[in-house]
């Protein structure tokens, strides 16, 4: 009951713009009301960067002349420079320089070790906290072979990781067909109405246990139940959206009656092979659920570092080759050199470009469908990272970032930024600001959102 | 042959590498020093050195560096040269020799007079032990939890006798349509899984899309009316009579495992987002609603009676007088006998009470005490990997459980329960990584992979219910079934599972299993790296930092060499050495078994050498050695000595705590890991003495040390 009423007023939404998007409008550019999203879009074990030997890096996009020259494994997004910003010179640090769970806890904490919050889910509890759903944190076999917590990037609190779902059903059932909360027209049907009182009514009596346990508890336990009373107030919140006529606000981009075109049998969801299918699916989910208004944050998490997944199998893609397997980590130790006659080289100049036009389709999607006088793109911003810089030496520094997305008029997109070497914190404390937040510096040694990149 | 000796051939160069390589977390924070701060080399150990090295310098993760030998020069170079671990630039020149000047002070001693206690915790159900407590809650309405074709569909596997391009089902269900149903192909089995409807159906199998065949594996056939016959399936949803159990899990997140903690139970870290907070509440409905009417049956009498009876099960303790309220007044709202009851079910599986395992205890003067309850908790979800049965319940409300002796005996009685062979499986799959064997890329068959992987966890829960340890390194006995006896090289046993004995080089537990073989390789050779990783980690609790920087990858396949000598870099270059010299060598010795876990005598027409150097077994710089030539020798150098049992018992330690061991943890831990190894080694005692023994159930007072 809950589906159809949420269609039918998808559907409605859809008739009332009938050629939205064949009418597409110019960009949004000065509106000034600041990024509505954010999503992290995560790769791993680095890019071909600056060589152990000293060979410069083949992934920095230059500015000259007032255009930008793209680097090879960058090629895919060309005809996109206008969305981007190639941010260039960040670093992370010295701790743990050299190892992959180093960069990955430091990636969106800036703090060694992965002790604190990343900006992900602090956006998700502050911007993020009034949609149904704060955080969408979605992965293509990130959690394969029972992944230890230092292969996710994402830290709900200082120490503390989750695991992405790699299942692309299981997040599209959970966020558009759930049985517990959807985003519908509520006071239609008295049964949906019963139950979600009974809903709450089994909240409210989890609420009282968990003040009962609590007042047992050392602090630190303590604080785990803080967490837990946290995650039902969200839902909690979410069921009172729903029992409140009209409470409902109407999708802020075309939210079209979503589905899920995702063909791929549980059994062989960790094959190499589907995985680029895996990696479409969970963009849709995350890209629907936006447009959708269902959630404002999410983090996408292509495999996970020191990622065996073999890329050479991966269909139509460019290093495909059936007669070799090539892992994402075996070719990323590819030398002192960028030596184009080594084949590890040359698999993992192509397995980055890969990547890179996986992103490029993200980005795509977004622009696809209009939100305001623009495109969701526009009100989105779009983080491209990995977790070392050069895969083979493992450098903190130079790291490999692409913000994309007009955040709403406040990222003036179109360029190069060279940095000069500043905290990565900074580039986090950006995305922030162009949220609308204000904070002044993320992490270790964060000084504020980097020169020049928000305006307004 | 193997023999362990005290090597005093290497010194201060083997010291010297060590020190380098054990990366650690640091929790210390934000408190890095700064360029200008003045040294202070106790604070920087402190902060920087001592959750690896200990705070005595008695070793932790990271070797011992205590009492040091090699003079001071030697100590202030090797920390200015790589330390801390992936910051060595960070303490040079003053620092170091703060540093170095405050470890010559450092006894390594591990002062254990008054050894701390493990803390208070909160441990949430893990998927297995969530999916469990709900199958046993369940069980006094006589439930199932077998596949359920109405939502689970129905799997047709056909294998066809000739090669062909494509198979597909086509039948009354799909108007008879070869296209609208193709099979996919997974190792020469073509299978479909589609959830079909109830009542009786016929079909046939479809070869290259002309081809009507009748499908073997189909209970029973009808005249198709050409002369030939179809095959027939008949769906009922449901199954069995009794209680469907719904699936609970599969839908909830994974759990979080910190490195070099290989289990599901980590308890530090496991917090419930609301993902998880959703889906707690999606699997009570499910069970709710598949219980329906019966639910009466759970309990007798009023709802008072129902909530106190399916309480005291659901929460393992009698409820607070609050809870009880509150889940009356919960039933009575529903203003129906079985809606009431219903209400409180769904509630109650849901509820922080039922999801988290209490481990908290109530003050006893010095610390805090688990009360019976806690104990019986304990005690059941360890070694049943359920929540108590009511009996267990009863004897702690009796007092049973009040004293240590009547731990042990509850202890005891629950090894006995059939469910204790499914946890013991479960901690062998965790504890040799096997979990996952269907997601590697192996040619070898899913099925196959399952069921290698069902013999090693059979085999190791025979051994730990009635065997010692050394047999997990050195037994030639491997329960199987025909294909497993096969992949083993054995001949096959009379009824499926019966042990068979394994040919001689496999003869080396469960170093010799094809599972432990093909789940440490790549997809295409094997990896000497991740076989000697597994027997340092996992085998030996020995860490290991990851490859430092500019480490090189894996070499690549080459025709005309050896895998061992393709490695050999790592042991020339001294770099490489300071780490591999620890590692390639154990490796080597499974070079005998390629990466499907298949015995070979050659690679590339030449011959395969498994000799090799156990350097340090009894921990780093402990300059313990022995030397072997393959696994039944390696297997036998790890039953000798006492590092491989008692990491077993470390193992088990961390298992039955939901945690890797805390620094405070460690003269218990050590204590165990000693007694067990100086015992007779039988792990069934082990498993009772690590749970039952007062040190477990006294925890710390102090209250904020557990650091994540």
């Amino acid at each position: 009951m809950i589906r159809r009423t949420f269609l039918r007023g998808a559907l409605g939404a859809a008739v009332a713009s009938p050629f939205a998007s064949l009418l597409r409008p110019g960009r949004a550019t000065a509106s000034g009301g600041g990024a509505r999203r954010l999503i992290v879009f995560y790769f791993p074990d680095g890019v071909a960067g600056r060589s152990q030997d000293g060979d410069a890096s083949l992934w920095e996009a230059r500015a000259s002349g007032g255009r930008i020259s793209l680097s090879e494994q960058l090629a895919p997004l060309a005809g996109m420079e206008e969305r981007c910003v190639f941010v260039n010179g960040l670093q992370m640090g010295s701790a743990d320089e050299g190892s992959h769970p180093g960069g990955a806890k430091k990636l969106l904490t800036n703090v060694d070790g992965g002790g604190g919050t990343s900006i992900d889910q602090y956006l998700a509890s502050t911007v993020g906290a009034s949609a149904p759903f704060r955080h969408l944190y979605l992965g293509a076999q990130a959690t394969v072979n029972g992944a230890s917590g230092d292969k996710f990037i994402s830290y709900p609190s200082p120490g503390v990781t989750i695991a992405p779902e790699d299942d692309p059903r299981a997040a599209f059932r959970r966020l558009f067909d759930g049985t517990i909360v959807a985003p519908g027209v509520p006071g239609a049907d008295p049964a949906t109405e019963a139950e979600l009182r009974r809903q709450r009514s089994v909240l409210d009596v989890h609420l009282q246990d968990l003040a009962e346990l609590r007042g047992r508890l050392g602090s630190l336990e303590q604080r785990k139940l803080d967490v837990h009373l946290e995650s039902i107030r969200d839902v909690e919140r979410r069921l009172a959206r729903m029992e409140m006529p009209g409470a409902t606000a109407p999708p802020p981009a075309s939210c079209d009656a979503p589905s899920l075109g995702y063909d791929v049998a549980d059994a062989s969801r960790y094959d190499a092979a589907v995985f680029g299918r895996i990696l479409d699916a969970q963009m849709d989910v995350m890209v629907q659920a936006m447009a959708c208004g269902l959630t404002r944050v999410g983090v996408l998490q292509g495999g996970h570092h020191t990622s065996e997944l073999i890329m050479s199998r991966i269909p139509g893609s460019e290093m495909h080759d059936p007669g070799f397997d090539m892992r994402s980590h075996q070719a990323s130790h590819y030398g002192a050199r960028h030596d184009r006659s080594n084949r590890l080289f040359v698999d993992y100049i192509a397995q980055r470009r890969w990547w890179v036009a996986k992103y490029r389709a993200l980005l795509e999607r977004l622009d696809a469908i209009p939100e305001a006088d623009g495109t969701m793109l526009d009100y989105t911003l779009v983080l491209l990272c990995t977790e070392v810089s050069d895969g083979n030496t493992h450098s903190h520094h130079d790291m490999p970032f692409v913000l994309a997305g007009g955040a709403g008029g406040r990222i003036a997109t179109g360029r190069v930024l060279e940095t000069g070497g500043r905290r990565h914190g900074d580039l986090l404390a950006s995305l922030a600001v162009a949220m609308g937040q204000s904070v002044g510096g993320w992490g270790y040694e964060s000084h504020g959102p980097l020169t020049g990149l928000v305006t307004g | 042959m193997f023999s362990l000796l005290k090597s005093s051939a290497w010194g201060a160069v083997g010291l010297l590498a060590a020190v380098g390589f054990l990366a650690c977390d640091d929790p210390g924070g934000p408190a890095r020093p700064g360029p200008s701060a003045p040294p202070d080399g106790a604070a920087l150990y402190a902060s920087q050195c001592a959750s690896c090295h200990g705070g005595q310098g008695q070793g932790r993760r990271g070797p011992a560096l205590a009492p040091w030998h090699d003079g001071r020069d030697a100590l202030v170079a090797a920390i200015a040269d790589t330390m801390p671990f992936g910051a060595p630039a960070d303490c040079v020149g003053a620092c170091a020799e703060a540093v170095a000047d405050y470890v010559l002070t450092l006894s390594g001693e591990l002062q254990c007079d008054a050894p701390g206690l493990p803390p208070r915790r909160l441990r949430l159900l893990s998927r297995r032990e969530h999916a469990a407590a709900i199958r046993d809650l369940l069980a006094p309405l006589g439930g199932t939890s077998g596949a359920d074709p109405c939502t689970d569909g129905t799997t047709f596997r056909f294998v066809p006798p000739r090669a062909v391009s494509s198979v597909s089902v086509a039948g009354t269900f799909n108007g008879w349509d070869p296209a609208a149903w193709p099979m996919r192909e997974e190792g020469g089995a073509w299978t479909l899984t589609r959830v079909v409807p109830e009542g009786r159906h016929e079909y046939k199998i479809v070869l290259d899309g002309s081809e009507w065949v009748a499908d073997p594996s189909a209970s029973a056939t009808a005249p198709d009316g050409f002369g030939g016959v179809n095959s027939v399936l008949d769906v009922r949803c449901g199954g069995a009579s009794g209680v469907r159990v719904p699936d609970v899990t599969s839908a909830l997140p994974p759990e979080t495992r910190p490195e070099a903690y290989p289990f599901d139970l980590a308890a530090d870290v496991a917090y419930v987002s609301s993902v998880h907070v959703e889906e707690y509440l999606a699997a009570a409905k499910r069970v709710a609603d598949a219980v329906g009417d019966a639910v009466v049956a759970l309990a007798p009498g009023d709802e008072a009676a129902f909530v106190h009876v399916f309480g005291r099960r659901a929460f393992r303790r009698p409820l607070s007088e609050g809870e009880r309220e509150r889940y009356v007044s919960l039933a009575r709202a529903e203003g129906d006998a079985t809606r009431g009851r219903l209400a409180v079910l769904r509630a109650m599986l849901a509820s922080p009470a039922f999801l988290y395992r209490s481990e908290v205890g109530a003050p006893d003067g010095v610390g805090y005490r688990l009360d019976a309850f806690e104990m019986a908790s304990a005690l059941s979800f360890s070694l049943l990997g359920t929540t108590p049965p009511d009996a267990l319940l009863d004897a702690a409300e009796r007092g049973e459980l009040d004293d240590e002796r009547g731990v042990r005996a509850a202890a005891e009685g629950l090894l006995d329960d059939a469910r204790a062979e499914a946890t013991m499986r479960a901690f062998a799959r965790m504890w040799l990584g096997v979990e996952e064997l269907g997601q590697l890329p192996r040619d070898t068959s899913p099925a196959l992979r399952a069921k290698l992987r069902e013999a090693t966890e059979r085999f190791v829960a025979g051994v730990m219910l009635g065997g010692r340890v050394d047999e997990l390194f050195t037994s030639g006995a491997l329960p199987a079934d025909a294909d497993v006896a096969a992949a083993h090289g054995a001949s096959a046993p009379e009824r499926a599972w019966d042990a068979v004995e394994l040919p001689p080089e496999r003869r080396a537990g469960v170093l010799g299993h094809a599972s432990v073989q093909l789940r440490y390789a790549h997809s295409d050779q094997t990896s000497p790296i991740a076989r000697g990783v597994f027997v340092r980690r996992r085998l030996l609790c020995q860490d290991f930092a990851p490859p430092p920087p500019e480490a090189g990858g894996v070499p690549e396949v080459d025709p005309t060499a050896t895998t061992r000598e393709r490695f050999r870099q790592h042991t020339e270059s001294a770099t490489c050495a300071s780490c591999h010299q620890y590692i390639d060598d154990l490796g080597f010795g499974f070079e005998g078994f390629d990466h499907e876990g298949r015995p070979r005598r050659e690679e590339h027409g030449l011959p395969i050498d498994t000799s090799g150097l156990l350097r340090d077994v009894e921990g780093f710089g402990t300059r313990t050695e022995a030397i072997f030539s393959g696994l039944p020798e390696l297997g036998a150098a790890l039953a000798a000595s006492d590092a491989a049992p008692s990491c077993f018992a470390t193992q088990w330690w961390r298992f039955a705590h939901g945690a890797l061991e805390r620094e405070e943890d460690e003269c218990l831990v050590r204590e165990v890991g000693r007694t067990f190894a100086a015992g007779d080694r039988s792990v069934r005692a082990l498993l009772v003495e690590v749970l039952a023994s007062e040190r477990f159930r006294r925890r710390s007072a102090a209250l904020e040390e557990v650091t994540p």
